[in-house]
């Protein structure tokens, strides 16, 4: 863009260096080496109506020696008794195996069973679970399916994508030359951050201040990185040039399909890729861009640290502001937030979108 | 020892010498020979003489699971030099028009039972109707396609119960939604073990999964593992 220091390439290499891309190189091993225990123990364990999905640092390519394994048996067809027991398996399987692969948080979310027909049909109304939540918004920003039958996961992610694009009246602008910003999709991701903000206050409670370091890093970096990149995907809507040449005034649901496959497209990067795309479409200074991804490197650098990983989890918010460990990822978070603010609020693109349908 | 093997067809299509290699030196002893469509039937036939079939102690030969009306006697009359070979020919039910012609075949003729998107032949009660008109046929159990039409496999049990003595081969694959046959999944495993003790010990199984050339030995394990009962506890890890 005129007028702004140029990022092109730039962003995509501070987002695929160091310890970021070991981290990523990281991920994709684990991902086979799960593949490879699975289909080892239980050949055929992923099948047309059902997919195993793994979530969080192994799904977004953040993988490190403490990570934990965030997985769901996905189901996408008839039901059937047989799937309980296959997730009890699989699950059975991974504690077996829980040196390499540590078994997930104990809210439930994670390692059992989860259904389709919730995650696309229950958005929003009494039925919305938090973890029903949870696991659709995660599907969409931060997933990836295992194995080589992934038929139901795809089926899914384009379904609850469907589904956010249905109730919204109008997908184009007045002028039907841009689309506008998916507004029901947006919202839910708003939403989505709020409770993982209110949350981490629950959590406390419930678990008396077990973990709240860990916790407390996590909300300030990784699960803000997943709020940004999903406001970002529902930003590039209207956006993306290459998108608006795409629209098509006569064919009404060619319009959606278009914009669904957008976003299909999007998530398909993870959330720090779609933030080095954005950076680089939108015209970030790279001094922006370079201080967001060295503070994420920083994040993961600690997170890497058995030492730093130990103090952080064991560490209870009387004793935050001594503690030296989370005085740095005070720094840290400081300044990928002032990075991020500079995106939202300052991009001469973006600030205007924030502007309008990020706060009210 | 059970006799297993695969469907030409489903390892290339309309290529049944393809077929035949990709076989070679695999844990197979049987075969079918497979002409899923009309014009498929005369080229197979016509090469039978010229086949090396040796490898494999049995053979069936599955006849086009679809023709046009015009096309029936000129099948049939084809499928006469195949009964004389004694071997077992899987018909599809809808695909017999005339019904009293074909028991020409008489004990050659193999009904098997249908998915989702045949008009008859899934049911019991189907193949009840079938049988009378066909006295003399066996039974070509496709335990993919009863799941298909019933995952809770009452209705493959319904079906084993009535014609297990008319059993003569099985079909193994896992049918999807789309009435395509897959590489077998845990799901299809676990179903099939709740029906195995009805399945006649020694009858031959049949494999139509589509599977890569690399994928053979493992599919026909994961197809014995599914047939036979004693390996339920060990995969449920109890």
């Amino acid at each position: 863009m005129p007028g702004t220091e140029s990022t092109a390439a730039n962003s995509a290499d501070l987002a695929n260096s160091g310890l970021l891309r070991t981290c990523r190189e990281a991920a994709l091993k684990a991902r086979e080496e799960l593949d490879q225990l699975l289909s080892n123990e239980i050949p055929g364990y992923t099948s047309e109506d059902t997919s195993l999905v793994v979530f969080g640092s192994l799904a977004r390519g953040e993988w490190t020696l403490g990570s934990d394994l965030d997985w769901t048996y996905l189901i996408d067809g008839g039901a059937n008794p047989d799937h309980l027991l296959i997730a009890q398996i699989i699950q059975r399987l991974l504690e077996k195996n829980q040196a390499k692969f540590r078994p997930p948080g104990p809210t439930g979310t994670f390692g059992n069973m989860a259904f389709s027909h919730d995650i696309i049909h229950q958005i929003g109304g009494q039925n919305d679970t938090n973890k029903n939540t949870t696991q659709r918004i995660l599907l969409l920003l931060e997933s990836c399916a295992i194995g080589k039958r992934t038929d139901a996961y795809e089926r899914v992610i384009l379904g609850v994508i469907n589904r956010y694009l249905d109730e919204d009246n109008h997908l184009l602008n007045p002028d039907s030359k841009s689309y506008r910003v998916p507004r029901f999709l947006l919202n839910d991701i708003v939403r989505f951050w709020r409770t993982m903000a209110v949350d981490f206050a629950s959590k406390q409670r419930d678990r008396a201040g077990k973990g709240w370091g860990l916790r407390n890093a996590k909300l300030r970096m990784s699960r803000k990185l997943i709020f940004a990149s999903g406001l970002l995907v529902c930003f590039s809507a209207n956006l993306d040039p290459d998108l608006q040449t795409k629209i098509s005034t006569d064919k009404k649901d060619g319009i959606k399909l278009t914009l669904v496959q957008h976003i299909r497209d999007c998530v398909r990067l993870t959330p720090l890729e779609i933030l080095a795309k954005s950076m680089e479409r939108y015209g970030v200074p790279q001094s922006i861009a370079k201080n967001l991804f060295d503070a994420y490197t920083e994040f993961l650098k600690l997170l890497s640290d058995d030492k730093s990983r130990t103090a952080l989890d064991n560490l209870r918010s009387s004793d935050s502001r001594t503690d030296p460990t989370f005085r740095r990822i005070r720094e840290i978070s400081g300044v990928f937030e002032s990075a991020l603010d500079h995106v939202f609020f300052e991009n001469k693109q973006i600030a205007p979108l924030t502007r309008k349908y990020g706060i009210f | 020892m059970k006799y297993i093997g695969f469907s030409t067809g489903a390892l290339a299509r309309n290529d049944f010498r393809r077929a035949l290699q990709m076989l070679t030196g695999k844990n197979v002893s049987a075969v079918e020979l497979s002409a899923l469509r009309q014009d498929e039937l005369v080229p197979l036939i016509e090469q039978l003489d010229h086949l090396d079939l040796s490898p494999f102690k049995y053979v069936s030969f599955h006849a086009p699971s679809a023709m046009e009306r015009s096309f029936e006697p000129v099948a049939l009359e084809l499928l006469l030099q195949v009964a004389a070979r004694r071997w077992p020919i899987v018909v599809h039910p809808d695909a017999m028009y005339t019904p009293s012609e074909w028991r020409r075949l008489g004990s050659c003729l193999c009904v098997e039972n249908m998915d989702k998107r045949k008009p008859i032949g899934q049911t019991a009660k189907d193949l009840a109707q079938i049988f009378e008109t066909v006295p003399d046929a066996s039974l070509c159990f496709d335990i993919g396609h009863a799941r298909q039409v019933d995952p809770t496999m009452s209705e493959a049990s319904a079906i084993l119960h009535r014609f297990r003595d008319r059993i003569r081969q099985l079909h193994v694959s896992e049918v999807n939604t789309q009435s395509k046959h897959d590489p077998l999944s845990l799901e299809s495993i676990l179903a099939f073990h709740k029906v195995c003790h009805l399945v006649p010990a020694d009858v031959p199984v049949i494999l139509e999964s589509r599977v890569e050339e690399s994928e053979i030995n493992g599919e026909i394990e994961s197809a014995l593992n599914a047939l036979s009962a004693d390996n339920l506890l060990a995969l449920a890890g109890d």
